[in-house]
């Protein structure tokens, strides 16, 4: 097993990654590899599509047939219009039954994975000390606050450890976005500047200085 | 042996007459419908004389709110099963859709008069009775199929009101079986708020119980889904569609077809009425382009009811009225009307 500091980043490195890229996006990503698997679902689903693209073409044909002159043609379109929407729409419901089952497994094993996680290993490994502190660098205070709540004093503590990944990651994280704001706001602005041919040399002079801020 | 003359060149052609459910013995309902003003009245009219020919008793029912077997018979028909003049062995009755459901309320009314108009709840069977689709028809045909069962007509025509109408009591069942799950929820829900109000055995203030009412209208649902599974059987029941050759005719035409296989009622009739053959040498305008119409028409019935008995039933210079007249026009039901030439 490796090292208990090393997990405990880990799971708040995820933690923080999930939050930032947003549950729903992995899951709708996760969701498009399972299907790209080739499972009897992932077939449904193709079936479905084609049946679609099928659809659309009898609605562009009954579209494109008057109902007056060609009224048996019509009708024969209208049967098999009316027949493939009431297929597609029984299929819609089951295969979104699917997506919903689907996607509250991978919810749970996400909860569980994560926020179980956190909340376990430092209740299991509380009284355990993660590495000790020089002895005599730190004031009291200082190391009764790194071993709180229940290890040695003296030691770092889990809970503490949490805390300062969950700090540390969340600066960077905030940090790293920042910089990548950054990037797509001078690139956006430069995007707008470009097209506008008539903006003297003033003007670009003005948008230079801007990006190099 | 007009019919052997036109079906000559193609054998495996449906015959264009009526014939096969005449032959069907099984056959006991009968619906005839159609878009108002097609002839659903003289072709039910026609059709029940020439059942009668061949059955031992026949019931004619009218369920349309404008009833007209009085007018085709010249005769006044009620809600009581009476014999049309000239016939033994033909009955015709006409009911009124809204009135059986009035009645029942009345009678119900009068039940309890006692604490009739106390509370404002006083109308609730009434508005929860009116406000589930289809609930007036599916009464009256509840109501007609309890005196029918006692009083053994072979088979019963029915002449059904236009075309939408006739078929919501058919979804009757599953809407009522919606709506009594509402219900239900709604008392179990609201159930110990409305025992607070309504005293410890859940009397409504007319003096109707909740429970009853629950299983009157359990009841109903299970009187209409026999009816309904009798219906859908196809041994036993037949629509014939009435139609004129025109576009919105045909159109209701198969949408009622479309309907009535969703609900699984079988149809495989189709009578096309009111045909202009206009006399060869004839200079009519008007008549040789509705004759053009029709026939464009007619070709796309063809093509598109391959599988129907399709019978083509001429317009006459008359109105078709009285028992003469009409058993004349019956004739073409089975004999296949041919055109002067």
């Amino acid at each position: 097993m490796p090292s208990l500091l090393v997990v405990i980043f880990v799971v708040e490195l995820v933690v923080q990654l999930i939050n930032t890229i947003g549950a729903a996006t992995i899951n709708s990503l996760i969701w498009r590899l399972y299907l790209a698997l080739p499972t009897p679902l992932a077939g449904q689903f193709a079936d479905q599509r084609k049946k679609q693209k099928e659809y659309l073409v009898v609605r562009h044909e009954l579209n494109a047939t008057s109902s007056q002159d060609e009224f048996a043609k019509w009708a024969k379109l209208r049967r098999q219009h009316d027949k493939l929407l009431d297929e597609l729409e029984k299929k819609k419901s089951s295969l979104e039954a699917y997506r919903t089952k689907f996607d509250r497994y991978l919810t749970a094993t996400r909860l569980i994975s994560t926020r179980g996680v956190q909340w376990v290993l430092p209740w299991w490994y509380g009284k355990q000390p993660m590495f000790w502190l020089p002895y005599g660098w730190f004031p009291y205070y200082v190391e009764w606050f790194a071993s709180f709540p229940r290890a040695p004093l003296g030691s770092v503590s889990i809970v503490v450890w949490q805390w300062a990944c969950t700090a540390v990651l969340a600066l960077v994280m905030e940090a790293a976005l920042g910089v990548m704001g950054l990037i797509t706001a001078s690139r956006q602005a430069q995007r707008q500047k470009q097209p506008v041919p008539a903006a003297g040399a003033g003007a670009g002079k003005g948008g230079e200085s801007k990006k190099n801020l | 042996m007009s019919a052997a003359l036109i079906n000559v060149d193609d054998p495996d052609a449906m015959e264009p007459t009526l014939q096969s459910i005449l032959d069907q013995r099984s056959l006991r309902w009968i619906f005839v419908g159609g878009k108002g003003g097609v002839g659903k009245t003289t072709t039910s009219c026609s059709l029940a004389i020439q059942l009668a020919k061949v059955r031992r008793s026949v019931l004619l029912i009218s369920t349309d709110p404008a009833h007209n077997l009085s007018d085709a018979f010249s005769q006044k028909f009620g809600k009581e099963a009476r014999l049309i003049d000239g016939f033994d062995n033909l009955s015709a009755m006409e009911i009124d859709p809204n009135g059986s459901i009035q009645d029942l309320l009345a009678g119900q009314g009068e039940a309890d008069s006692g604490m009739g108009d106390m509370g404002g709840m006083g109308g609730m069977m009434q508005d929860l009775a009116f406000a589930i689709p289809g609930i007036d028809e599916a009464m009256s045909f509840a109501e007609v199929l309890k005196q029918v069962k006692s009083l053994s007509y072979e088979t019963i025509i029915f002449d059904t009101a236009p075309t939408g109408h006739t078929l919501r009591f058919l979804q009757f069942p599953s809407v009522l079986e919606k709506a009594l799950a509402k219900v239900s929820q709604l008392s179990n829900q609201y159930g110990p708020l409305l025992n607070g109000f309504l005293g410890s055995n859940g009397t409504l203030p007319n003096g109707q119980n909740l429970g009853e009412m629950m299983e009157k209208l359990e009841a109903l649902r299970a009187t209409i889904s026999e009816v309904n599974t009798q219906f859908k059987d196809e041994r036993l029941t037949t629509f014939v569609c009435v139609c004129i050759p025109e576009f919105l005719s045909l159109y209701e035409t198969e949408r009622m077809i479309q309907e009535l296989a969703s609900y699984g009622i079988d149809t495989h009739t189709i009578v096309v009425n009111q045909l202009l053959f206009p006399k060869p040498g004839s200079d009519c305008e008007q008549c040789t382009a509705r004759r053009r119409m029709q026939k464009k028409y007619l070709d796309q019935i063809e093509e598109l009811y391959d599988e129907f008995n399709v019978v083509k039933m001429p317009l006459l210079v008359e109105e078709v009225r009285g028992k003469e007249r009409l058993e004349k026009f019956s004739e073409m039901l089975v004999k296949p009307f041919v055109p002067p030439s």
